[in-house]
């Protein structure tokens, strides 16, 4: 039960993920992105191990197919998995093994992969593929983020017992560096996708700070008096 | 202004950071927790190119107190940075520029050093390493938490009469395998520590289960019929 969009943005060779799930701190087993190198998602049952070695395996070059290939000839259980790989000119495979609960698919487009599983069905992950498409214009986080929006708005979760709610939600960016660009969680939250826009949107305000504050620390103004001149910005918005 | 302890658990060989701040989502610049081979974290003005760095050369096999030397040659703003190294021995390795603001020190103890800058005073670095070293017995993720507790209950950021809250936390443990073993996080909340001990009280309670789902899923049951066996034993 999780629905993802994994994707290279074709502007900026940026690889990210923008996920959503009712398990909790799903952002901690997003750890398959690598600037120039790809992106790899293992969801549903997930093994851990595989994103790991996918990028290792994508790091030496190999096709996304044959990465997908070995993940799962290298697991007894790979039945039970979702996977995505896409590596660094954007070429993507996808694979919702049949073990897979609920509705469970993909949809594999120019550069990304919309996925998921335990879901209310299909529309799922067309909301999710369509509004990445037509948010080209934007910055790459913010189309992983109405990515997982559209995909909430479609139905999200469906369980035993009807719709489950998002009670975590991530969107990681990683370019040139390997560090990230972006990374915020939510890990345990009743409305996930909500928190996480709100969380995206305060922090836009501090990255360009954080980055400058990095680089020129003796001209950085105390973070303190950042935060007063954001809130005096905010209350001459609101005049 | 930053606090965070990074240590070791000597009886298994876990490795991990805990980390608290007034800025936002802390826990995602914190790459620097690679199992088998060692942690470094860089705070108060980072360099965020430092953590993968020292990741590498940890890897190649060279101490702490020589990676440090190379971050210091490799950055002109190395002054302004408050850094703490432990390779999977223990060894380690700490600095704390002359350009971090407001009371900043860090100091090492048995299996970890605690680090930060912005702080009331000492006390709060003593405050951790006493909080980390209380139950050696325990699991790494609990001891490091106790540690950012500790340092919140002593006072934690900001001289007396500008104290500054806790926004964001996080603690991330790894043990052999190359993927986190524990992470929890909180990004944007007016009181960070205690609702990273929330999420982490959670997280425990489904620890077992996720990675039951990984090693054997045709085992697994649905996770809200998991969730609904929870809340039972909760009521």
């Amino acid at each position: 039960m999780t629905f993802t969009l994994l994707a290279r943005c074709p502007k900026t060779g940026q690889v990210g993920i923008g996920i959503a799930t009712y398990s909790i701190c799903v952002g901690l087993y997003c750890n398959g992105l690598r600037g120039n190198t790809g992106a790899t998602m293992t969801q549903a049952f997930v093994n851990q191990g595989n994103n790991p070695l996918a990028l290792k395996l994508l790091a030496q070059s190999y096709m996304p197919q044959h990465v997908l290939d070995e993940l799962k000839a290298n697991d007894p259980y790979h039945e039970y998995r979702q996977i995505a790989v896409i590596d660094r000119l954007g070429r993507t495979v996808a694979y919702s093994g049949p073990k897979n609960r609920g509705w469970a698919g993909h949809k594999v487009g120019e550069g990304y992969v919309a996925m998921g599983n335990v879901l209310a069905g299909e529309q799922v992950i067309d909301a999710m593929a369509k509004a990445y498409e037509v948010t080209a214009d934007l910055a790459f986080e913010r189309r992983l983020l109405a990515a997982i929006e559209a995909g909430r708005d479609a139905g999200g979760q469906t369980g035993n017992d009807g719709h489950l709610t998002e009670r975590s939600a991530a969107v990681m960016v990683y370019g040139d560096y390997d560090h990230a660009e972006l990374d915020l969680r939510v890990d345990l939250h009743d409305k996930a996708v909500e928190e996480l826009r709100r969380a995206f949107e305060e922090y836009e305000l501090y990255r360009g700070y954080y980055k400058e504050r990095s680089k020129n620390p003796k001209d950085a103004m105390p973070q303190y008096a950042f935060v007063q001149s954001l809130a005096k910005g905010k209350k001459e918005a609101a005049q | 202004m930053t606090y965070s302890l990074i240590g070791r658990c000597a009886r298994t060989g876990r490795l991990g950071l805990g980390i608290t701040t007034f800025s936002l989502a802390v826990g995602g610049r914190c790459e620097g927790v690679a199992a088998n081979i060692g942690v470094c974290k860089t705070q108060a003005f980072p360099n965020r190119t430092n953590d993968p760095l020292g990741i590498k050369l940890m890897a190649q096999g060279y101490l702490p107190a020589r990676v440090m030397d190379m971050f210091a040659a490799n950055d002109t703003e190395h002054s302004y940075r408050q850094v703490a190294i432990m390779n999977r021995d223990g060894k380690v390795a700490a600095h704390t520029g002359p350009g971090c603001r407001g009371w900043a020190g860090h100091k090492e103890d048995l299996d970890c050093v605690a680090f930060g800058n912005g702080l009331l005073g000492p006390q709060v670095v003593d405050a951790m390493i006493e909080g980390f070293l209380k139950r050696p017995e325990d699991a790494l993720e609990y001891r490091l938490m106790r540690a950012i507790e500790g340092g919140r209950d002593a006072g934690g950021q900001g001289p007396l009469d500008a104290h500054r809250a806790e926004r964001s936390a996080a603690i991330k443990v790894v043990d052999r395998r190359d993927f986190p073993d524990v992470g929890v996080r909180v990004d944007v909340h007016p009181t960070a520590v205690a609702e990273l001990r929330r999420v982490l009280e959670e997280f425990k309670l489904y620890e077992e289960f996720y990675r039951g789902r990984d090693t054997d899923p045709a085992k697994a049951i649905p996770q809200d019929v998991f969730v609904a066996q929870l809340k039972a034993k909760r009521a």
